[in-house]
């Protein structure tokens, strides 16, 4: 009985201590990414590829079709399951909506199954099998190359040229945001982009005009230096370095803003990206600028915390708040629940201001590009099925759901006509702070530039940017900084492309 | 002889008895780790599919990144800090608890009850108390005055503090768990033992070292080896306090956190993070069975 075990733990301990001697006694700098490439052909990291793929667009006509008049036929009801993300008030207004749909005709039944999260609800799409998918999920923003590579849908487009279906008062920068290689791959449902909040409070005690919140960020600068010389607040601006927010989505953004090409083809538009742009002196200039008012004592970096409160908490702090922040329109809802519940004693919900996103240094740019999610259609090789999530959808973006759903959650309505009707109608009119992420999506969508960049890794990239934008505010050198988050995200493009061609 | 095919006509009947749980242990724990085993080799698509072998040098790519390195590194702090500081609390809390006397089952309550909160729920507790902003520690005046970094940048927020940090929110969750295992250690060592020591004048620390110790040894050494393990494998305190960070230190980055993390640059590479896996198994098996060698021949299992 002794003498196994003890040759056992021996062999054991003796393992260990290989390990630990190998991982000490490495030595020199390699990066995990890197290591999938080993042995893999045509992904030779250090060079990564500078020639643009042979991929040419793909064709509508290669991928699963859509039939609309598949439901007409139809005698039974037919059931779908939709995974989606969302939480809160949010999950209660969509339940409401498919209610008002499942009561409002006899051929579709939705079933709603509530996933946790964006995450959660694209991990479990991408680890389970096709039979075990839903009809319809929810995909962020980020997803977009992610999904359309799991061949595993009926591409929207499909199924809008089947209904002929006009999406003529559609924003264009909201559908486009899902348009890649020709395809429109998923409806834009939930959308939502960076708006400045900011405390009106401040701007009157520094003596700034609280209606003219600043447009970019030389603005900001000048209007921060107001701030703090005249104490009203011990900073401008709160910055935060989250990979959802100030450490990756915005730097897309400011990208998206100049017109700059946050990747190569096109923003990933026209064939899966290779490279990334952000350790250009574009992106030199812009963290540059963020360095130096943290540096000089105009900003607060509140740090990385993925939750993203951080930074509007920081215009709450009771000893040594800031006057602006930076986030995402989404959050406007709860911050003013959280306002109207006292968190900043002498503070009502006039007195938080909304205004664009500053554009980059001084230029004049108030676009923006979409964040939230999009729906898809799952391919399950049933046209009816298909027909019938395509049904769901049209519901969900008409004009009056888009209005009640856009009243009932601060998301932007996808298409114009939907500010005429109903909720959203006298809400945009009463309080033009929630018009704000709107209009910025009014900007126009003329370029693959200002549409913003479509990844494989994108969530992983947007990781390795905060970590540099992270560095930087640290003190850090720029560019090296942006050159060491380019080389690993050009690694895990090329990695990405090689196991998914 | 007779005994031998005695031996041998059992056999069938051994396996089928075995039956059930061998598969049950094939199926749930063995094919699985073979199945992670092989996968650390491979690369996949998206989806987890079209697996290629790139070959058994991805183990050693993934030992030798600066990733993995740094993340064993914070691990094996993490462990450093939260094992034997939450073995001695536990162990002090449960020699103050064992008394009998009036009120007594209150305390044990109380110092039991961080077993019945998920680390979810313990995490988002500490998450407001350090919140720099508005959270009730970091606002309170005097306390940020002395040790300026709650406020700035935050406990949770420095590279310096914010290991400790979670490290002390893990403390307090597994000390539940620490208390009720020593304390059951406790009542199986004899009143009489200790009586006579009394008589024999041996004062309280002395009867501590000589008696209560020796005989919780084995008490010692599972929850020892249980609180490694659970510190090598600690991932929602990570997940909710820290997310890793804070960045580009990586401060609070596990092997765990590696593995799963939201913000981890290998969360959606199936080879690699079984990989890190299979290293980390492999990491904690050794551990365990040094602990076992190294403790064992002083633990003390009675007669």
């Amino acid at each position: 009985m002794k003498t196994p075990n003890k040759s056992r733990f021996l062999l054991a301990g003796l393992t260990a201590s290989a390990l630990l001697f190998a991982s000490c006694g490495g030595g020199g700098s390699s990066s995990i990414v890197d290591s999938g490439n080993t042995e893999a052909p045509a992904t030779d990291g250090s060079s990564a590829p500078t020639a643009a793929p042979t991929t040419v667009a793909t064709p509508l006509a290669s991928l699963p079709p859509c039939d609309t008049t598949a439901l007409d036929s139809v005698t039974e009801t037919i059931d779908i399951t939709f995974w989606h993300g969302m939480n809160g008030d949010l999950e209660d207004a969509l339940t409401a909506l498919t209610a008002e749909y499942n009561a409002s005709q006899t051929k579709v039944n939705v079933s709603l199954e509530n996933q946790g999260g964006y995450e959660q609800t694209l991990d479990k799409y991408l680890q389970s099998s096709q039979d075990s998918r839903p009809e319809m999920v929810q995909a962020p923003e980020y997803a977009v190359q992610v999904m359309g590579d799991t061949d595993s849908n009926v591409p929207v487009g499909a199924c809008i040229e089947s209904a002929a279906y006009d999406t003529s008062d559609f924003l264009p920068k909201a559908l486009n945001q899902y348009f890649t290689e020709g395809v429109q791959w998923s409806m834009p449902f939930n959308v939502s982009d960076p708006v400045l909040y900011y405390n009106k409070k401040v701007f009157e005690a520094a003596g700034l005009d609280p209606n003219k919140p600043p447009t970019n960020m030389a603005e900001v600068r000048t209007m921060s230096q107001a701030i703090v010389d005249s104490g009203a607040a011990a900073f401008g601006l709160s910055l935060d370095t989250g990979a959802d927010s100030g450490g990756g989505w915005f730097l897309e953004q400011w990208f998206a803003k100049l017109g700059e090409l946050y990747s190569d083809n096109d923003n990933g538009r026209l064939a899966p990206s290779t490279k990334v742009n952000f350790d250009s002196q574009v992106g030199i200039d812009l963290l540059t600028d963020l360095q130096s008012l943290v540096n000089d004592g105009l900003a607060y970096n509140v740090g990385d915390n993925a939750s993203g409160q951080d930074a509007l908490l920081k215009l709450a702090d009771p000893e040594s708040a800031a006057a602006m922040t930076i986030s995402t329109s989404a959050a406007l809802g709860t911050v003013l629940t959280t306002v109207q519940g006292g968190l900043i004693p002498g503070i009502t919900t006039d007195d938080i201001g909304v205004g664009p996103m500053p554009a980059p240094g001084d230029a004049d740019a108030p676009g923006a590009i979409v964040g939230g999610a999009s729906l898809w259609i799952v391919n399950h090789d049933d046209p009816a099925k298909a027909a019938a999530v395509w049904d769901f959808i049209s519901f969900l973006i008409t004009a009056e759901s888009q209005s009640t759903w856009a009243a009932a959650t601060g998301y932007v309505p996808v298409r114009s006509s939907a500010l005429e009707v109903g909720a959203i109608a006298e809400k945009y009119t009463t309080d033009p702070r929630f018009k704000v992420a709107y209009d910025q999506l009014l900007q126009a969508a003329d370029s693959p530039a200002s549409l913003g960049a479509i990844l494989g890794p994108q969530r992983e990239i947007r990781t390795l940017s905060a970590r540099a934008i992270a560095t930087v505010l640290q003190g850090g050198d720029v560019a090296a900084a942006l050159t060491d988050a380019a080389t690993q995200a050009n690694a895990l493009l090329s990695a990405y492309i090689a196991a998914n061609q | 002889m007779a005994i031998k095919t005695r031996r041998l006509r059992d056999i069938p009947l051994a396996f089928a008895m075995l039956g059930p749980s061998l598969l049950v242990l094939l199926t749930f724990v063995l094919y699985p780790l073979g199945k992670a085993v092989w996968l650390g080799q491979q690369t996949c698509d998206v989806q987890g599919k079209n697996c290629k072998s790139v070959g058994w040098g991805q183990y050693t790519n993934v030992i030798k990144s600066d990733q993995f390195q740094h993340a064993l590194w914070v691990t094996v702090k993490f462990a450093l800090i939260t094992v034997p500081i939450g073995l001695a609390l536990g162990v002090g809390l449960a020699v103050l608890a064992d008394k009998q006397l009036r009120g007594m089952r209150f305390f044990r309550t109380i110092f039991s009850s961080t077993i019945a909160t998920s680390v979810a729920v313990a995490s988002l507790m500490w998450l407001f108390l350090l919140q720099p902003s508005i959270g009730v520690l970091a606002n309170l005046g005097w306390l940020h005055d002395i040790f300026p970094v709650i406020k700035e940048p935050g406990l949770l927020k420095d590279s310096g503090t914010a290991l400790w940090s979670v490290g002390i929110s893990s403390i307090w969750a597994n000390l539940g768990f620490t208390f009720i295992l020593v304390t059951a250690g406790l009542q199986s060592v004899p009143k009489e033992m200790h009586e006579s020591a009394y008589v024999d004048g041996a004062g309280g620390w002395m009867r501590f070292t000589n008696i209560t110790l020796p005989l919780i040894s084995p008490t010692l050494l599972f929850t020892t080896v249980v609180l490694t393990s659970r510190a090598f494998q600690a991932y929602g305190e990570m997940d909710l306090l820290t997310n890793g960070g804070p960045i580009p230190q990586d401060s609070t980055t596990t092997v765990t956190y590696l593995i799963y993390g939201s913000s981890s640059i290998i969360k959606n590479n199936d080879g690699l993070q079984a990989a890190v896996a299979v290293l980390l198994f492999v990491i904690l098996l050794a551990l365990s069975a040094l602990q076992f060698r190294g403790f064992g021949k002083r633990v003390h299992y009675g007669s």
